[in-house]
């Protein structure tokens, strides 16, 4: 049996090297048909304009891998940026009713809108741990329950005026001496979680059994139910953390942010190797994806392509991934 | 025994007792303001007329999107789909088409999806949920992509007006104030239903959505059913996309937006079971007026904004329904 290198890596890491080396083609490519692509300051805007997608990747991704979806994460930023922004407003101040809030202390208002955005992910989890609905119908209806709060509280436009100062420092204070933002290093840290959860961890580990065979990690011994709980309660606390960074950044609290969302964060699981058949993926992987697909949109806008092209161009961004990686594990196993 | 009968009598009866609560509840929430049957009233044959007509798109998908239901598999691009199909079917009316050959380019677009959305789940074996929601986004950007930069859809301007008889199909009354599309819708359900509990497509649906493996072992072409079926969803939502479009003179690329959740909501209020194996054509359609009275029910008593909520709460109830009576059949 010959043992060389390329036989020892497992497919997951194959996958993240393959994908790596598809986004290395696609930036040398980018580099010489768009104007400036290579300057330094594109390619740090590439790594960290996506730091949103990536922090609700994690979640995605880990329940991915137990074959289960979250489509809720993009309503579930709305809510808890309205809600943030509406216990922070100072109360009866105004007229205007958008302009009244419950004025709540500035820590006690973004640990409640946590909450809230964890009661999202209770629902979903209630839903399909329990009651073993499929996960994408639960998830497309916690999506409208989170974005009809948004709307409800916003009367479907958005809340913006009487915040205390403290309320845009979060997401307006960049890292000193560089023009990255909190929000990034947010994103390095839960990365970095991300990863040592998925690689040296035993309930990590664990997560991988469930995807590949429900009924063998029930047998087992782990606790299936729970396990799958926390993590959409896990995946509803990251989008409440996105969320309260994005309304932060704005200073408001916008009905319609984060609109399509959840998509983007299935996209960039599904190019970094992510498989719903269950227990394939890994966080790194979708982190390449989320370079990838900021290569990919921003290549274009540099095309001068119109904005209308984003979504036929991420459609086939995936597909072509998906039967690419096929393809590739395919040959790799003949 | 007799707590057997009751259950199957739930079972069989619930979704039309839910529909009847749900129009006396709007018929009486406004009695103060307006009188029976008057105008505003919730059962006034102008409102009611209206109701039928915007319900033409659900009533003409949800027979097919029922069928692929049954047999296990889902359709989310179907809103997408239903976009798509109206914006071609706007753009070629606008440029000088006459009817009968914009409806046929547009019912074979229509094909043309259902089969993409069949090789990719039949064919390459993509998770249905997965591929579906990337032709979600396809077929919505290639429908952006038509509509001229600046416009938000394909409609008339003062150098090239959208010909009247656009209307024809979908608004002009033609029978009892209900316009030909509304027939259409009857009979394309009248067909599916026959089609679900007399023809052999039927038994076969419900057989690969009751177990595949099985289905196949004993000679059922897995693969060509479920893409015929997909073929049939992309049809119909061709269909319904172009009603749409004749009904609103004008083809919005985003007009089919949520058209899934409309769908997903009727078939599982109607009890069909999530996995697939059973379910039924009719009570999808119950189920779908259950949600077009809701829609334009809540419009006369609460702000629009409360909308979203409102259909999301339906979905997690019709969850919450479908399991206590398939689930709780399913287990005794």
């Amino acid at each position: 049996m010959k043992t060389n290198l390329g036989a020892r890596i497992s497919n997951e890491s194959f996958l993240s090297l393959f994908m790596l080396g598809v986004l290395v083609v696609l930036f040398g490519v980018a580099c010489l048909f768009v104007p400036n692509f290579y300057r330094p300051q594109n390619m740090v805007n590439i790594l960290t304009n996506n730091w949103f997608i990536v922090i609700l990747g994690i979640g995605v991704t880990f329940l991915l891998i137990t074959g289960n979806f979250d489509m809720s994460v993009g309503g579930n930023i709305a809510m808890t940026g309205v809600l943030s922004v509406w216990f922070c407003q100072a109360a009866g101040v105004s007229q205007n009713a958008l302009a009244n809030g419950l004025g709540l202390p500035y820590t006690a208002a973004l640990v409640l809108a946590l909450m809230c955005a964890m009661g999202i992910g209770a629902i979903n989890a209630f839903f399909i741990a329990r009651l073993k609905v499929p996960s994408i119908i639960i998830t497309l209806g916690t999506m409208m329950l989170a974005r009809g709060v948004a709307q409800i509280v916003t009367r479907g436009a958005q809340r913006n005026t009487s915040l205390p100062d403290a309320f845009g420092v979060l997401g307006n204070t960049a890292i000193p001496g560089t023009s990255v933002k909190v929000a990034v290093l947010v994103m390095i840290v839960l990365v970095v979680a991300a990863f040592v959860f998925e690689k040296l961890t035993v309930a990590g580990r664990r997560t991988y059994l469930i995807g590949a065979n429900p009924e063998a990690a029930r047998l087992s011994g782990i606790k299936v139910a729970r396990h799958i709980t926390l993590l959409y309660l896990a995946s509803g606390l990251l989008a409440g953390i996105t969320g309260i960074l994005l309304a932060s950044e704005f200073k408001a609290g916008v009905s319609g942010r984060a609109a399509g969302y959840e998509f983007d964060a299935l996209v960039i699981a599904l190019l970094g190797g992510v498989s719903i058949a269950g227990g394939f993926g890994s966080v790194l992987g979708m982190f390449v994806g989320a370079v990838i697909l900021s290569v990919v949109t921003t290549a274009a806008t540099g095309l001068l392509l119109s904005p209308d092209w984003q979504f036929t161009l991420k459609g086939l961004v995936t597909f072509i991934a998906i039967l690419a990686q096929r393809f590739a594990l395919d040959r790799r196993k003949a | 025994m007799n707590g057997e009968a009751w259950r199957a009598g739930i079972k069989k009866y619930y979704i039309y007792v839910v529909l009847a609560l749900i129009v006396i509840l709007f018929s009486v929430v406004k009695l103060g303001q307006v009188q029976m049957f008057g105008r505003g009233h919730f059962l006034s044959p102008d409102s009611l007329i209206n109701l039928l007509r915007t319900a033409v798109p659900i009533l003409t998908l949800s027979g097919a999107f029922t069928l692929l239901m049954i047999s296990g598999y889902i359709d989310l691009s179907v809103g997408s789909a239903m976009s798509l199909a109206a914006v071609v079917f706007a753009l070629m009316v606008l440029n000088g088409f006459s009817f009968l050959p914009a409806l046929l380019a547009t019912l074979l677009l229509g094909v043309g999806m259902g089969w993409l959305n069949g090789l990719l789940v039949m064919k390459l074996r993509i998770t249905p949920v997965i591929a579906t929601l990337v032709t979600l986004n396809l077929f919505k950007g290639i429908a952006l992509l038509i509509v001229p930069h600046g416009l938000s859809a394909i409609k008339g301007s003062a150098e090239k007006l959208m010909p009247a008889w656009i209307n024809d199909y979908a608004r002009k009354a033609v029978l009892l104030g209900l316009p030909w599309a509304f027939y259409a819708a009857i009979l394309v359900i009248a067909i599916l239903a026959v089609v679900q509990r007399k023809t052999i497509l039927g038994k076969y649906a419900a057989a690969i959505g009751g177990n595949r493996t099985a289905a196949e072992l004993s000679g059922i072409n897995a693969v060509r059913m479920g893409w015929l079926l997909y073929i049939l969803v992309g049809f119909f939502a061709a269909l319904a996309g172009l009603a749409r479009a004749s009904y609103m003179s004008l083809g919005d690329p985003l007009s089919g937006d949520g058209m899934e959740l409309d769908n997903i909501i009727a078939v599982l209020l109607g009890g069909t079971a999530f996995s697939g194996g059973e379910g039924s054509v009719l009570k999808t359609i119950i189920g779908a007026l259950i949600i077009m009275c809701v829609t334009t029910g809540l419009m006369t008593v609460i702000p629009a904004f409360w909308q979203v909520m409102a259909k999301g709460s339906v979905l997690l109830l019709a969850v919450v329904l479908n399991h206590l009576l398939v689930r709780a059949r399913a287990r005794a």
